[in-house]
């Protein structure tokens, strides 16, 4: 080829003439700045502009620059990994950053030769990170290199993003079983190589994911993100890379749209498949989404409630005034409960889900409910309700008022179905005296639900006193008709009373004693029974008696025990049966109490709530 | 002076770069006289999908190798007839498919084509255009067998490989010629490579044009080694019949073994072969 042979002389002359020649120089306009499209990042030394900064918790010193081992020329990177527990540091990682940043849009990979002192793991090593948002970081994790320099490539997904990029090159060692070790880089350097091949990407590691019964408002994030290429090794290699180099779309907006970070945000009911794609290559694996829609909840709220506003203390309510509430969710720990606040047709609306039990506090304004009578709440549940239960606890912090006192006092109520009925609001009155373990309610504190029902709305949750004074007996109490010598009497119009009783000793109780007169008997109330005490005039033998008599009248006791006590004291309860309809007489075996020793029996106690009428306590044969 | 080296520096900056980029070597690109191909035979694999290729132009070779030694290399692969290791794939293309599965004892099966007893020819211009697999131990062919191997041997009835290729460097092909004397590790051989792309990624034409006293290699219409008989150590024997063969290996001795992390299936996609002569 003569002419090939003329132009290498040619050239040859023409090289040094120009060498020889000034050029001048004409600003016609200002060209717009470009980056530098710098390929080099370590070769023989820091490229123009290259910066090296160390992660602020690592060793900072484990990077140096090493003249005795390198793959080839003056120079190579050192990195010296610290042993587990260095006090300067137990890991080695940093950036090498560019200022200014570069365009590599031009190039396809990231290349460099590697070995270290021993076969290790190099945990991550990328491009991409600037320590900022790193926005197209990409990286190989888990890199196995051995004392053999190799070449190593870390391909660039998607180039013609990279038109202002910071951050060249990026890596984090840490000790190999908790001991240090050297690794080395060498000619690090972006290259155009063409002989990457087969690039595939995928979300979702490359499945077609489907899910089912999302709600609108629920957001998903999209996971599972890789890339592989063929190297000129005619090997795999799988890399990270960030969302960012995917573009994603929904095949149906109205029912979900998908943002540039690749989160999912469901809007409607209906179905949509969300797919992605780098650059123009379409990305394996998708995400098929079967919406609900919005979650299934009541067209309507609740009727409005009628009670005086005089009589309520609420809690929340657009009928009422409500009193400070801390939190309608205090996240306990174990407690997985979400709420929102909406509204229907303008009813403000509290909507739980995912309840399995929430907390909720009014600490810090403990409620005084002692004249309030019943606790209201209407609920509506999209879930089934056969066989499934509602749990309401009131918490009451007793006299301290504060949690954890031991005059704290609680008490669970169990609502089951009926009346708990599916998709339709159900108003619950639940009457203080369900709330059998409360010893008080005038430091109400805490409100815990709970039970079988996942999805609940909750509104118009309040106390309130029913107005009408608790119910009293209007008759007498049967007279009683033993024989006056079988019986000992402590408290009967029928017989002589045992002398000197007290029929109201102070044990500390809450309970409000009084005597009345009912159809002109005499009538022992127990108002707000917790327990009571009566102290006999003295001490007695009962061995001659078979029975303890008594009749009571609660209409809306829930619990009410009689014990016998001797000295010790040594005491046993006798369950009575209440609420009661009308009176009951009981007639109860006195070898019911063993072991109270019956020949030296000096107390009774009554133990329960509500307000209870007792007459003709008496012992006989 | 002045206006004359202005004049130059253009053009010749021009030539510079021109010369960096395809480099200042002498027997890079050659020029050879004209010939006149007349075509005499070819298969252009247009068929249905799954179909196997047609049996007037093609039969197979079945096994590891009339000695069980995988065919004289040490290969790995059992060679069938089945669609999954050789058929059509309805868009003009016959697709041989190399798979990691075991059969028959061994843990690889392909296919190896040829047109023995049904096209051969003396000298010519035998072309084909293939886009290759790629990996660790995987070893395409496009090669020529004397039809007189079975009476005369190997390597007494010569071979001409028009093209091969080691998986785990893709960017590279061997034309190599094997005949008595210069066979097996000693075959006269050239390679051609491509600096920034790989025979896996397009398809490309290899082709040989052979006559009495010379064979020309070519990648698409790059000539990139000229074989004489001055330049075989031994007897030229490329005078008689030679036969087509098309095949994808697994392991052997001219690849080494695969690796785990060879993908596979893997798979060499041919659109035509085309055989000439040349015309009078």
């Amino acid at each position: 080829m003569k002419n090939l042979k003329s132009i290498c002389s040619i050239t040859a002359l023409v090289t040094i003439l120009l060498v020889a020649v000034s050029c001048e120089r004409k600003f016609d306009g200002l060209k717009l700045a470009t980056y530098p499209t710098t390929a080099d990042v370590f070769n023989d030394g820091f490229s123009s502009g290259l910066y090296y900064a160390a992660y602020g918790t690592s060793k900072v010193t484990a990077f140096s620059v090493d003249y005795s081992v390198k793959y080839s020329g003056t120079c190579s990177m050192k990195f010296e990994v610290p042993d587990a527990g260095d006090p300067d540091g137990s890991y080695a990682g940093g950036v090498f950053g560019s200022n200014p940043a570069r365009d590599l849009s031009g190039y396809t990979v990231l290349t460099f030769w590697a070995k270290a002192s021993q076969p290790v793991t190099i945990n991550i090593l990328g491009f991409g990170n600037d320590m900022g948002a790193s926005k197209y970081q990409v990286s190989l994790t888990n890199l196995a290199i051995n004392s053999n320099w190799m070449e190593y490539y870390i391909p660039i997904p998607n180039p013609s993003l990279l038109t202002q990029e910071r951050g060249q090159f990026f890596y984090a060692a840490t000790p190999q079983d908790g001991r240090g070790y050297t690794f080395w880089i060498d000619d690090l350097k972006f290259e155009a190589l063409g002989t990457i091949a087969h690039s595939e990407f995928g979300i979702f590691n490359g499945a077609d994911t489907v899910v089912n019964n999302v709600q609108a408002g629920d957001n998903i994030t999209i996971s599972g993100l890789f890339a592989t290429f063929n190297l000129p090794t005619g090997i795999n290699e799988e890399v990270n890379l960030t969302s960012s180099y995917f573009t994603f779309s929904s095949s149906n907006a109205t029912v979900a749209t998908v943002d540039s970070l690749g989160i999912v945000h469901i809007a409607d009911s209906g179905s949509a498949v969300i797919t992605a794609k780098v650059g123009n290559m379409a990305a394996n694996g998708s995400l098929t989404i079967h919406s609900t829609g919005k979650p299934v909840g009541p067209a309507t709220p609740p009727p409005t409630p009628t009670f005086s506003s005089d009589k309520v203390i609420s809690l929340y309510s657009n009928a009422y005034t409500n009193v400070p509430v801390d939190t309608w969710n205090a996240h306990w720990q174990y407690s997985t409960a979400e709420n929102q606040f909406i509204k229907i047709q303008g009813d403000d609306i509290i909507l739980y889900q995912k309840l399995n039990f929430v907390g909720i506090e009014f600490t810090s304004h403990t409620i005084d409910a002692s004249a309030m009578t019943y606790f209201h709440l209407d609920i509506w549940t999209p879930n089934p309700t056969t066989n499934k239960t509602f749990k309401i606890k009131l918490v009451d912090f007793g006299l301290d008022g504060v949690v954890g006192g031991s005059d704290n006092s609680e008490s669970e109520v169990t609502i089951a179905s009926p009346p708990l009925a599916t998709q339709q609001w159900i108003s619950l009155d639940i009457p203080f005296l369900s709330f059998s373990g409360l010893n008080s309610r005038k430091h109400l504190a805490q409100l815990v639900l709970s039970g079988d029902l996942p999805d609940i709305y909750l509104d118009n949750v309040f106390f309130y006193n029913n107005g009408t004074p608790p119910p009293a007996p209007t008759t007498a109490a049967p007279t009683p008709t033993f024989s006056p010598a079988d019986v000992l009497s402590v408290f009967s119009d029928a017989y002589t009373n045992l002398p000197g009783t007290d029929l109201n000793p102070n044990w500390g109780q809450t309970t409000v004693f009084s005597q009345i007169l009912i159809q002109g008997n005499n009538t022992i109330k127990y108002a707000g029974l917790n327990y009571q005490g009566i102290q006999l005039g003295s001490n007695q033998n009962l061995t001659s008696m078979s029975y303890l008599h008594l009749d009571f009248w609660s209409s809306f006791s829930t619990s009410l025990k009689v014990y016998l006590i001797s000295p010790g004291p040594v005491e046993t309860p006798y369950t009575l049966i209440v609420p009661t309809s009308g009176w009951s007489s009981v007639d109860i075996p006195l070898s019911s109490f063993a072991p109270v020793d019956l020949t030296n029996v000096f107390q009774f106690k009554f133990e329960g709530n509500g307000d209870v009428f007792v007459n003709n306590i008496l012992f006989h044969k | 002076m002045k206006n004359l080296i202005i004049k130059i520096v253009p053009a010749a900056i021009f030539s510079l770069l021109l010369i960096t980029l395809f480099g200042c070597q002498k027997d890079n690109v050659q020029k050879i006289d004209q010939r006149n191909w007349q075509l005499v035979w070819s298969d252009d694999f247009n068929g249905s999908a799954g179909t196997s290729p047609d049996p007037s132009k093609w039969g197979f070779d079945i096994g590891n190798g009339p000695n069980h030694d995988g065919w004289g290399n040490a290969e790995l692969e059992y060679y069938t007839n089945r669609p999954a290791n050789a058929c059509l794939d309805g868009n003009g293309n016959l697709v041989i498919t190399a798979r990691a599965e075991s059969y028959s004892g061994s843990g690889f099966t392909s296919a190896r084509i040829k047109t023995l007893g049904l096209l051969d020819q003396t000298y010519g211009r035998f072309e084909a255009r293939l886009k290759t697999p790629w990996g660790p131990g995987i070893w395409p062919a496009f090669w020529l067998l004397g039809s007189n191997v079975d009476s005369l041997g190997w390597p007494q009835s010569g071979e001409i490989d028009i093209m091969e290729l080691r998986g785990q460097k893709p960017n590279i092909i061997n034309g190599t010629v094997h005949g008595p004397g210069y066979s097996g590790a000693a075959g006269i051989t050239k390679s051609f490579a491509f600096e920034n792309d790989r025979f896996d990624v397009n398809y490309h034409v290899f082709a040989v044009e052979w006559g009495a006293d010379f064979i020309d290699f070519f990648v698409d219409s790059t000539l990139y080694q000229e074989i004489t008989p001055g330049k075989v150590t031994g007897n030229w024997v490329f005078n008689h019949p030679f036969y087509i063969i098309l095949n994808v290996a697994v392991g052997g001795n001219y690849v080494g073994f695969p690796s785990s992390l060879t993908p596979f299936p893997q798979t060499m996609i041919i659109d035509y072969v085309k055989v000439y002569r040349e015309a009078d």
